[in-house]
């Protein structure tokens, strides 16, 4: 039997297909663009034909993210908290403190020792320090987005960006970039910024994280200079799950899986 | 036009109950009821005078002066179709976007010539600062005199002395702003009236508390802050009644307010004042009901009909509107173990520091008896910045937490 999960978000459209050992036996991100059901039909496919199954074969699947109700033949919807955690305890099992920056979202998940929810923080209606605010930055500053991982290579880090909104951050890099600022001291300045952000929410739900082993997921968890600030922010190890943007999906499969049994 | 809305709402509400008389509820009644309220403030006819809340509104209806309750109003304006405008009229007008939605509202519907003029304004200090300023505000814009009640914070001998001469004050007040005299026989059947109704509250509060719940998530939403502009009256007795009876006819007939009731919810400080879905959607996805709100509670005791300042002074002054955040955050804890909540839902109201200031000393308390708080952050009366998909991900995400652990009781 198997299983897919369908994480239907912002910027991207993730799928995971799982069997009945949760084995994970495909995934896919695939750009979400104005059309939500060719993004989630795109994604289905791929997985689908990459691990040699057809549509009938899927036993049941589970959709998350904020088109989660947009999916059609859904056994059920189940949110991004409640998937994220999910899929992080399959994967990295025994995390207390789960960060997930998405690409409008960002969200502080306290888990206990079974990897369930206890509480959770999510950003204002506010995008900043999202992956939108990043994929801003990366337009003001004229860089590859996918560059601003390595682009804080060797800075000094005594700039900040002191605007938290993502049109005013945008000219203030625009200035910084007009007086001469040096890249990579632009980009430092901006993960910090995400990363002082990232905090606040996380010590709304837990004001104490010493020595708890704490993971991130969401795309944004793909860019190394962010989860470096972010670490270096809460002095602590922050632990990068393989695929971090399917952690979501993942999480559904599994729940797909769980709840079909259960009926 | 907002005349014409409360017309139509009256004759909408009678001409329903009319065609299908098995359709009356007590929540329709109570529609009805401030529906006419609505009609008299702004028919030209009665006396007004604008007040906050905490004001002793019995007082002012023994004295046959109608109460206008400033964040009401507000709250009507806003389900008006000019709801939007008014929030612009007021932004022009200089008044910051980040301020409370209702005293927005309330400054944008006066510059209008929205809202009628009164024969004395009062306000307090409590619950917020904001609310005076807007009070002070709406005085200069209507050339009216203000007067200021001064609600201590502490519930003291001493303070409820003070409090009792100054409401003594206030109503000396009304009365050489309005010519009417506050007659000793009317005051006393007004307070008998209020004792009623505060009993027949009292029972509808500890019917609520039943597991499962009588009481949908809608039944009784705003009650604790609308009820008591009837306090003193008949209609006031009337309308408690109404929700007393159907209440106990449900538990007769084995009726939960949610149909398989799972997970019991308390809403603290005030509801989202405009249509959404998210009350519906939580009864309906996860069987879930709020089955308190914070402000429907009764915090004192029935007010002596011979000596009633004393009684009214001690009811402001306990009021959870009123006082430090620590006796809020008690009482808080005290409503969730009396209803066996599952988990609270703050909406922190944007703009209100009086709302939202409190909001970790409440979470972490809560978290100590083992009940979740959800924080939402949103505007509960300016519709211009709802992001329903927003909220309605964090309370789902709320539920599914819920359901996924023991219950705390
Ligand atoms: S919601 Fe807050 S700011 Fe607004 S009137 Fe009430 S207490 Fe004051």
């Amino acid at each position: 039997m198997y299983y897919l999960g369908i994480d239907i978000g912002s910027l991207t459209c993730d799928a995971v297909l799982i069997d009945d050992s949760e084995k994970i036996l495909a995934s896919s991100v695939v750009p979400t663009g104005a059309r939500n059901r060719e993004a989630i039909m795109r994604a289905a496919d791929e997985v689908l034909r990459s691990a040699c199954i057809s549509e009938k074969e899927v036993t049941a699947t589970v959709s998350t993210g904020y088109g989660r109700k947009r999916v059609e033949g859904r056994l059920t919807a189940v949110t991004e908290i409640t998937c994220h955690a999910r899929g992080i305890k399959a994967l990295l099992p025994g995390t207390r403190l789960l960060i997930d920056i998405g690409g409008q979202d960002s969200k502080a998940i306290e888990l206990d020792e079974n990897g369930q929810v206890v509480d959770f923080a999510m950003n204002d209606k506010c995008a900043a320090g999202t992956g939108r605010f990043l994929d801003a930055m990366a337009r003001a500053l004229q860089v590859d987005i996918e560059k601003m991982s390595e682009l804080d290579n060797g800075a000094r880090g005594n700039l900040t960006i002191s605007s938290m909104c993502t049109v005013f951050a945008e000219s203030e890099v625009v200035s910084l970039i007009a007086e001469g600022v040096k890249v990579n001291e632009i980009v430092y300045g901006l993960n910090r910024s995400i990363a002082s952000r990232t905090l606040s929410l996380i010590k709304r739900i837990m004001p104490n994280t010493n020595g708890l082993p704490i993971a991130m997921s969401g795309g944004v968890a793909r860019n190394s200079g962010v989860v470096r600030a972010i670490s270096n922010a809460m002095e602590s190890k922050v632990v990068i799950p393989p695929m971090p943007d399917t952690i979501g999906a993942l999480g559904a499969a599994l729940i797909a899986r769980e709840r079909y049994s259960h009926n | 036009m907002i005349l014409q809305h409360f017309e139509n709402q009256e004759s909408g509400i009678m001409n329903a109950i009319r065609e299908n008389p098995e359709s009356a509820s007590p929540r329709k009644k109570l529609a009805l009821e401030t529906a006419r309220l609505g009609k008299r403030l702004y028919s030209n006819t009665d006396d007004l005078v604008w007040a906050g809340p905490l004001i002793p509104f019995d007082l002012l209806n023994a004295m046959d002066v109608t109460p206008a309750f400033a964040e009401f109003i507000a709250s009507i304006l806003v389900s008006t179709d000019a709801g939007p405008l008014f929030f612009e009229n007021a932004e022009q007008a200089g008044y910051a976007s980040d301020t409370c939605g209702y005293h927005r509202m309330l400054m944008g519907s006066a510059l209008k010539g929205m809202i009628p003029t009164p024969k004395l304004l009062i306000s307090a200090m409590s619950p917020c600062t904001g609310g005076l300023a807007a009070m002070e505000n709406l005085a200069r814009v209507f050339k009216k005199d203000l007067f200021i009640l001064h609600i201590p914070q502490k519930e003291s001998d001493h303070g409820v002395r003070i409090l009792a001469d100054h409401i003594r004050d206030m109503a000396e007040s009304v009365s050489s702003h309005t010519g009417k005299v506050l007659d000793n026989d009317r005051l006393r059947k007004a307070m008998e009236n209020t004792n009623k109704t505060r009993e027949i509250l009292s029972d509808i509060y500890t019917l609520a508390q039943q597991v499962p719940s009588p009481v949908n998530g809608r039944d009784l939403s705003n009650f604790g802050i609308v009820l008591p502009l009837f306090f003193g009256t008949e209609v006031g007795i009337e309308i408690a009644q109404a929700f007393y009876d159907e209440l106990k006819s449900r538990i007769k007939a084995n009726r939960s307010g949610v149909p398989g009731e799972r997970i019991r919810l308390m809403w603290l400080q005030n509801r989202i004042q405009f249509k959404n879905n998210l009350v519906k959607m939580l009864e309906k996805e996860f069987n879930a009901s709020i089955v308190v709100d914070e402000l429907n509670v009764i915090t004192w005791d029935p007010i002596d009909p011979e000596d009633p300042y004393i009684g009214l002074a001690r009811r402001s002054i306990s009021s959870p509107l009123n006082g430090t955040v620590e006796r809020r955050v008690k009482q808080i804890v005290k409503l969730a173990e009396a209803y066996k909540i599952d988990g609270a839902i703050n909406p922190c109201h944007w703009g209100c520091r009086q709302g939202t200031g409190a909001r970790g000393l409440i979470d972490s308390r809560m978290k100590e008896i083992g009940v979740p708080v959800l924080n939402l952050e949103v505007d509960c009366v300016d519709p211009r910045n709802f992001a329903e998909g927003q909220l309605i991900t964090r309370i789902e995400a709320f539920m599914e937490m819920i359901e996924s652990r023991p219950s705390p009781w």
